[in-house]
């Protein structure tokens, strides 16, 4: 594309300039011939008119004309006197007078027209070029023809050394065009060989390379908008990645909670099978396998009420928030005082629409993520208000809290914030998935707001 | 026999290791986090470690770099090839996913310390010495005639004590596929065996399932 632009422009350049000089040389050489044939015009007009002058005085003398000519003639052949000039005199075609350049004239008869009018011709004899009008004098003496030669090749070799000085400058002009053409059009394509490269860059995988932005056209606009287009690739990439890695999560870690019971039923049993056991030993296999089968089907169960959740409608129903509050209190009075941790209930608001059951499970699941958090003698506040005309549910507990990288995944079916997704306080991590989509079946939204080391806020704000 | 570093987070994961591993005479220790496994290599040598990847605290990669490069069987539930690939590249032994049958695990810590040069070079049960550089049986201080057969039997019966082995596994192992035979041909040398050696109560029939070479 650059290459093609540059040579189409030079060419244009080249053509266009050189037809000028082309025609500037022809117009200066016209010109200098024209002038040359005037001036010929002129002289041979003034030498004819004192001839003729000169003729009368003779001749009224009573002289012979014929034998006095060249005398006559004799003066105006050094009228110019720097031999560029020559004179011929014809009488009948018959040659009776030349100056030194008459060798011009040989062998050529320039039969002027019959009448006055004179005939200038241009002529080129051994490199040299003269312009020769050739003219019969008026009657009486009409038998008589008056040749005046000029010499112009000075005039034309000037004009050709000033034609060829033309040339070269333009020759000269036409190498700098194209050095500076060449600049330019590198200055004009660099933003395109950029986006090129950058396209490059990004088409291998490196999303976050930018073209730079300067200056206020076409190309900046068009920068803008490629930059523009480059982030929305990064952003969509990211999500992309994003969902991908939180799939992959997702199934790795439901592979972990299948397998561990898996492993330890089918190796228990496997042990059973084979080896030799006392009636302890016999006893405590047993009990991992149970509580291994447990475990499996706990999160079968909780799968099962997950995908119920997602797929059925709820039936909601005016609920009295202090016969909620009755009901979770009761369910979790054992752990509760197990555990030393002061509760409080309180509540500005009357009702909420919701399914009771439903409702008590989400609480009950809040409320055990913050006893879990809180450990031994600890303080969980559970509140039912009003804010920004909306009603809301918050659980606040003084425990350990969370960073926001985990608070931010903590609704993540089987999302642990422990890494190893180790039981010792806790379930296959699918408590909080099922209440967010609880929440969200109610047209509810579950938020989570925590500080590691003062506890954590879990909201429920209806939006009905 | 050798003494294994178990570090497993799950409780029921881990005795089921421990005791499989006991059943054939080694010494289990066994804890349940990363930085716990950690200050126990530190302060005392193991000939082999199973370790899982996910950990509290430290993690099984981070363990292993802290090993003092004590051969180490990963035992992990993540079996992508990254992780494999990158358990093997850290210096891993050995790599096991979850689920994992019993013999496999055994075969492959048997495997593993007979690279590291830590089995013991011969068994001892009772009146009977069985050397396995040698490949030479003693009852009573006596050589004991054995057909190359009847050798590898015994020796996958010793790798093996105390589990009950099929006879279609102790056909797999004994033979590999080369070995032409039916069950039947165990029972055969099975019989010859506990002769020569006077195991008759030791190499016991299991109901049902195969037999059982039982030391205390």
């Amino acid at each position: 594309m650059k290459q093609r632009t540059f040579l189409t422009t030079l060419a244009l350049f080249l053509f266009f300039f050189n037809l000028g000089i082309f025609i500037v040389s022809v117009a200066m050489f016209r010109d200098t011939m024209n002038r040359a044939e005037e001036r010929s015009l002129g002289e041979h007009y003034f030498i004819a008119s004192a001839l003729i002058k000169d003729f009368n005085a003779v001749e009224s003398r009573g002289t012979d004309l014929d034998g006095s000519l060249s005398s006559l003639l004799q003066p105006y052949g050094y009228l110019s006197g720097d031999n560029k000039t020559g004179l011929a005199f014809y009488k009948n075609s018959q040659l009776v007078y030349s100056s030194k350049d008459a060798t011009v004239l040989q062998n050529n008869s320039l039969e002027p027209p019959g009448n006055e009018s004179r005939l200038a011709t241009i002529r080129k004899v051994d490199d040299r070029t003269y312009v020769i009008v050739s003219g019969k004098l008026p009657v009486p003496y009409g038998s008589y023809t008056l040749v005046y030669l000029y010499d112009t090749t000075e005039a034309i070799n000037s004009w050709s050394c000033l034609k060829n000085i033309l040339f070269l400058a333009g020759f000269v002009l036409s190498v700098l065009l194209a050095f500076g053409l060449l600049i330019v059009l590198n200055r004009i394509f660099r933003p395109l060989k950029q986006i090129s490269r950058i396209s490059k860059d990004i088409a291998n995988g490196a999303y976050e390379t930018r073209l730079p932005v300067s200056g206020h056209d076409e190309l900046t606009e068009m920068s803008q908008s490629f930059n523009h287009m480059a982030e929305e690739i990064q952003r969509q990439m990211t999500e992309l990645k994003d969902a991908a890695d939180k799939k992959q999560q997702f199934v790795d870690n439901f592979a972990h909670e299948l397998r561990t019971p898996l492993t330890a039923i089918y190796g228990y049993a496997e042990y059973m099978q084979k080896a030799v056991l006392s009636e302890d030993d016999r006893l405590s296999a047993l009990n991992y396998i149970m509580s291994e089968s447990r475990r499996l089907q706990t999160v079968a169960f909780q799968l099962l009420e997950l995908a119920n959740l997602q797929n059925n409608q709820i039936t909601c129903k005016e609920l009295k928030v202090s016969s909620l509050f009755e009901t979770v209190r009761q369910t979790l009075y054992g752990k509760l005082t197990e555990k030393d941790i002061q509760i409080e209930f309180s509540s500005e608001i009357g009702t909420i629409r919701g399914d009771a059951c439903l409702m008590e499970s989400l609480l009950i699941n809040l409320i055990d993520n913050a006893i879990k958090a809180c450990g031994k003698g600890g303080n969980i506040i559970i509140s039912a208000a009003r804010e920004a005309g909306k009603k809301t549910l918050s659980v606040r507990d003084n425990g350990k809290g969370m960073t926001p990288e985990i608070i931010s995944q903590i609704t993540e079916p089987f999302y642990r914030g422990e890494k190893s997704r180790n039981r010792s306080d806790g379930g296959a991590g699918l408590g909080l998935a099922i209440c967010k989509q609880i929440a969200s079946s109610h047209g509810a939204e579950l938020s989570f707001s925590s500080r590691l080391g003062e506890g954590t806020t879990a909201k429920i704000t209806f939006t009905t | 026999m050798a003494s294994i570093l178990i570090v497993e987070d799950e409780a029921a994961i881990n005795e089921l290791v421990k005791r499989n591993l006991q059943l054939v005479g080694h010494q289990c220790i066994s804890v349940f986090d990363g930085k716990a496994a950690v200050s126990e290599i530190q302060h005392q040598s193991y000939d082999l470690m199973i370790l899982d990847i996910m950990l509290p605290g430290l993690d099984g990669f981070e363990v292993i770099k802290q090993a003092n490069e004590t051969p180490t069987i990963f035992l992990t539930a993540k079996n992508s090839l990254p992780d494999r690939i990158k358990g093997f590249s850290m210096g891993a032994d050995d790599y096991l996913t979850k689920p994992f049958e019993m013999l496999e695990l055994l075969a492959r810590v048997a495997a593993v310390l007979r690279r590291t040069q830590k089995t013991a070079s011969y068994f001892e049960a009772g009146n009977v010495k069985i050397d396995f550089s040698s490949h030479q049986v003693f009852h009573d201080g006596q050589l004991v005639e054995c057909t190359p057969k009847e050798y590898e039997l015994l020796e996958v019966l010793v790798n093996n004590r105390n589990i009950a082995l099929s006879r279609e596994r102790l056909l797999e192992l004994v033979g590999g596929y080369d070995f032409a035979g039916d069950t039947r041909t165990v029972d055969v040398h099975i019989q010859k065996l506990r002769k020569k050696l006077g195991w008759e109560d030791r190499i016991k029939t299991v109901y049902k399932l195969g037999y059982r070479l039982e030391v205390g």
